[in-house]
């Protein structure tokens, strides 16, 4: 679905590369999360899988990025994003209307999507995210988590193979947080969505994702399923990324003797390993 | 210190806080929670004097924020914002300091050694330009420039969001030490493990209502009371209440009980 | 604060105007304000205002429109009975000042203009969404989108804005900033290095909605994109019709009196 291979890109007028020889496949249907901490270049990486670099910010482009066998430098955004939606950092700055109803259509209407379908795709598309009622409300008045959910429904609505969002739950409560990616993750199963996820709270990614991938400096420096990156703890403390405290739990368990298994990566993991340890 | 009796706060014809009364001491180290849009930001500017109370009385050190003057509350109360840009106004990061310190101190010679004392404190370099700094680093000179005038209470609105792990523990460990040496932080913040490795008392806050008010561990064992205002309690007590562990809060503690449990087991079954 | 411009949704006769009436209404009032010379029209020009914010369910806030022009309108009234000396001395001040019954006269008549010149086009703004303006702008005056787009981004953006730089000012208010101050040259001293933080995200912000408007297909917009039908009804028909009157008896008043 996804192709990376051997990208490099310096911004123009940037000291440093901001991507170093990214190398990264995803496959269609899957659900990705990177981390990272700040200026390891997980933004410059979302921006360089939609388009947006190199034809938005100018630079030093190395490599090549395919996306659904369309290499991003023969095309632009815009027409890159019937195959992959964006939802950008900032919540605010990237609604482009003023009422719920209008932010949904724009996309669909500046790809002359068919009057006739128009209709039913606003309708799933708000379906989908859960916020039918809120069709003619004013973005101005919602909450941060319901105006994130805006956003997701301005992209599906477009129905793109790919969903890649940057911290989609930066301003939001636990709660709000764990509804988005119970969306997310219903998007991915219920759609076949593939779903690329930038995200700061590692807790969250481990109860959701699949695969995590974890850049530093630039470059990834880890990759695959969530167990075996979490498996490499002390060298994601190294880098600054604090793994879930079920994962130093298991840690500390196999330390001090007890038959652990492998890392536990979340809650429910946790619980059914501690059963086993005790009850068994 | 501070002091809310019987404090309301309405905006639009709409009650943001309703009836909230506590006093915070000198010292303490405070934690607001609740959900998005529960009146933890408006509960912050309140105690500062940004906003008045529509009924009830706030005091800070004894002085009714309704009749003080702001400039005044700020003497003895920083405020930290979320967003560190909505602060930083000059092109370098010692100028940004010396701003701070000229509104609070007419002494040249204080000045002086209180910038120098903060430069060193965050180990800054004073020319370089907050601008090209990365968010995390632009929060520690907003964060500077506050202390850099000697607060007694130091109010923090989610200082943490936004930022790493590594530039989160730095920000953290700075508002630690300070508090160590007696200043007095009130925080809002999500993220449950950090109000469980920092703050000693807890406020949580539900559609405007102060719903609890106690000690760290006391507060994380009330689910219920969490579950109202739509919060979890940190993983660790999370997985602990699945097997009806009590008071177990950190990764060691449910390690040597999990171990204990597993030696116990081993006493019945050999 | 809420703002004077940003939509109040509705389903008044008035709200469900073709945007381009909505437009046509209230620029007429404005032509109509500044060719008429006769105070009783002018006010009930404004009289008029009032009546079509009472219509459109945003009285209170027609009403907070004219409060908050009424201390520039004070500022220009004292100004023209000051510096006009046309027609018949009425008082004479010190310095060599008069007020005359002419100054008086077109003191009012400027307040009066300037109330019903503005008041229609903030209206106008409250009751018609941004977005169905561009598109109307877009579909039947045939201006290229870019432009449109500009101008509706320009307007979604005041209130951002104005959240934006109270949150500055807070920031600074609680660091000890002297922002209330009544001295105003003090404050605007105080103030101004406050744009500094404003600009930086306000370019910011404008970036972000670039890229966001480009990954949905901004540049494969034409001027049939548009999905929502604006069509002209009877309503619309009554409506221009009166603006027309509107303008019609300005210039009928005019030539009578």
């Amino acid at each position: 679905m996804i192709h990376i291979e051997n990208l490099s890109f310096r911004y123009k007028n940037g000291r440093k590369p901001a991507l170093d020889n990214i190398s990264l496949t995803i496959h269609e249907g899957e659900f990705l999360g990177i981390i990272g901490g700040s200026g390891a270049g997980k933004t410059t990486l979302s921006y360089a899988i939609n388009g947006v670099i190199p034809h938005h910010f100018p630079g030093d482009f190395y490599g090549s990025v395919k996306v659904a066998n369309t290499d991003t430098f023969d095309t632009t955004p815009g027409r890159l994003s019937l195959k992959i939606g964006s939802v950008l950092q900032d919540i605010d700055s990237q609604m482009v209307s003023s009422v719920v109803e209008d932010e949904i259509l724009y996309g669909l209407e500046n790809f002359s999507v068919p009057g006739d379908e128009i209709e039913e795709r606003l309708l799933s598309a708000l379906e989908a995210v859960g916020i039918l009622p809120l069709r003619y409300r004013a973005i101005d008045s919602l909450s941060g988590g319901q105006k994130q959910k805006v956003a997701i429904a301005a992209i599906i609505a477009l129905r793109p193979k790919v969903l890649i969002l940057d911290e989609p739950t930066s301003e939001l409560d636990p709660k709000s947080s764990e509804q988005i990616f119970d969306l997310l993750k219903e998007l991915n199963e219920k759609y076949g969505i593939t779903i690329v996820v930038i995200e700061q709270k590692i807790m969250l990614l481990s109860e959701y994702v699949k695969k995590l991938a974890v850049m530093d400096k630039g470059r990834i420096i880890l990759s695959g399923n969530v167990r075996d990156v979490l498996g490499h703890s002390s060298e994601l403390e190294e880098i600054g990324i604090h793994c879930p405290r079920v994962v130093s739990l298991s840690n500390s368990l196999r330390d001090r003797g007890a038959d652990v298994g492998g890392v536990w990566i979340n809650l429910d993991e946790a619980e059914a390993g501690i059963r086993r340890l005790i009850y068994d | 210190m501070i002091n809310l009796q019987n404090v309301s706060f309405s905006y639009n014809n709409e009650k943001v806080l309703s009836n909230i009364s506590l006093h915070i001491d000198k010292g303490e180290f405070t934690a607001i929670i609740g959900s998005n849009g529960a009146g933890k930001s408006t509960l912050c500017r309140i105690m500062n004097g940004l906003l008045k109370p529509s009924s009830g009385t706030v005091t800070v050190n004894g002085m009714d924020t309704r009749t003080t003057k702001s400039s005044i509350l700020a003497r003895h109360i920083g405020f930290l914002f979320q967003n560190p840009d909505r602060q930083i106004c000059k092109n370098t990061v010692g100028e940004e300091i010396r701003f701070s310190l000229d509104i609070a101190f007419t002494d040249k010679s204080m000045i002086e050694k209180r910038l120098f004392e903060t430069l060193s404190l965050f180990d800054f370099d004073a020319d370089s330009n907050p601008f090209h700094l990365s968010r995390g680093e632009r929060q520690q000179v907003a964060l500077a420039s506050i202390i850099a005038a000697e607060p007694e209470i130091l109010i923090l609105d989610e200082p943490t969001t936004g930022l790493d792990y590594v530039e989160c523990m730095k920000i953290m460990s700075i508002i630690k030490k300070l508090n160590d040496k007696g200043i007095t932080v009130i925080m809002v913040c999500h993220d449950m493990e950090i109000v469980l490795d920092f703050a000693q008392r807890i406020l949580v806050l539900a559609e405007g209502r102060l719903i609890a008010d106690g000690e760290t561990r006391e507060i994380f064992k009330m689910e219920e009371i969490l579950r109202q205002a739509s919060l979890l309690p940190p993983q660790i007590a999370r997985l602990a209440a699945r097997f009806g562990f009590d008071d177990v809060f950190y990764v060691d503690e449910m390690t040597d009980i999990v171990l204990k449990r597993i030696k116990n087991r081993r006493k019945r079954t050999g | 604060m809420k703002g004077f411009f940003d939509y109040v949704p509705g389903s008044s006769y008035l709200h469900r105007l073709n945007p381009l009436t909505k437009l046509l209404l209230a620029l007429m009032i404005c032509i109509a304000a500044f060719i008429s010379a006769n105070h009783l029209f002018l006010v009930m020009l404004i009289v008029l205002n009032l009546g079509i914010g009472a219509q459109a369910g945003i009285f209170t806030r027609s009403v907070m429109l004219l409060k908050g022009l009424l201390k520039l309108c004070i500022i220009i009234f004292l100004l023209q009975v000051l510096f006009i000396r046309d027609g018949n001395v009425l008082v004479k001040l010190p310095l060599n000042i008069f007020i005359t019954d002419g100054g008086i006269s077109s003191a009012f008549m400027v307040v009066f203009r300037l109330v019903t010149a503005t008041m229609p086009l903030a209206l106008m703004l409250s009751i018609t969404q941004i977005n169905d303006l561009s598109n109307v702008l877009v579909t039947k005056l045939r201006i290229p989108y870019p432009y449109a787009f500009a101008l509706t981004t320009a307007i979604r953006f005041i209130p951002v804005f104005a959240n934006e730089m109270t949150g500055i000012i807070e920031a600074q208010t609680s660091r000890g900033v002297q922002l209330d101050t009544r001295n105003i040259f003090k404050k605007i001293k105080l103030v101004l290095p406050l744009c500094v933080p404003l600009l930086i995200t306000s370019v910011r912000k404008i970036e972000g909605s670039a890229i966001s408007a480009e990954l949905r297909g901004f540049h494969l917009r034409t001027k049939n994109s548009c999905y929502k039908k604006y069509a002209v009804n009877i309503n619309d028909i009554c409506v221009i019709m009166i603006s027309v009157v509107i303008v019609g008896s300005a210039i009928l008043v005019n030539s009578i009196f």
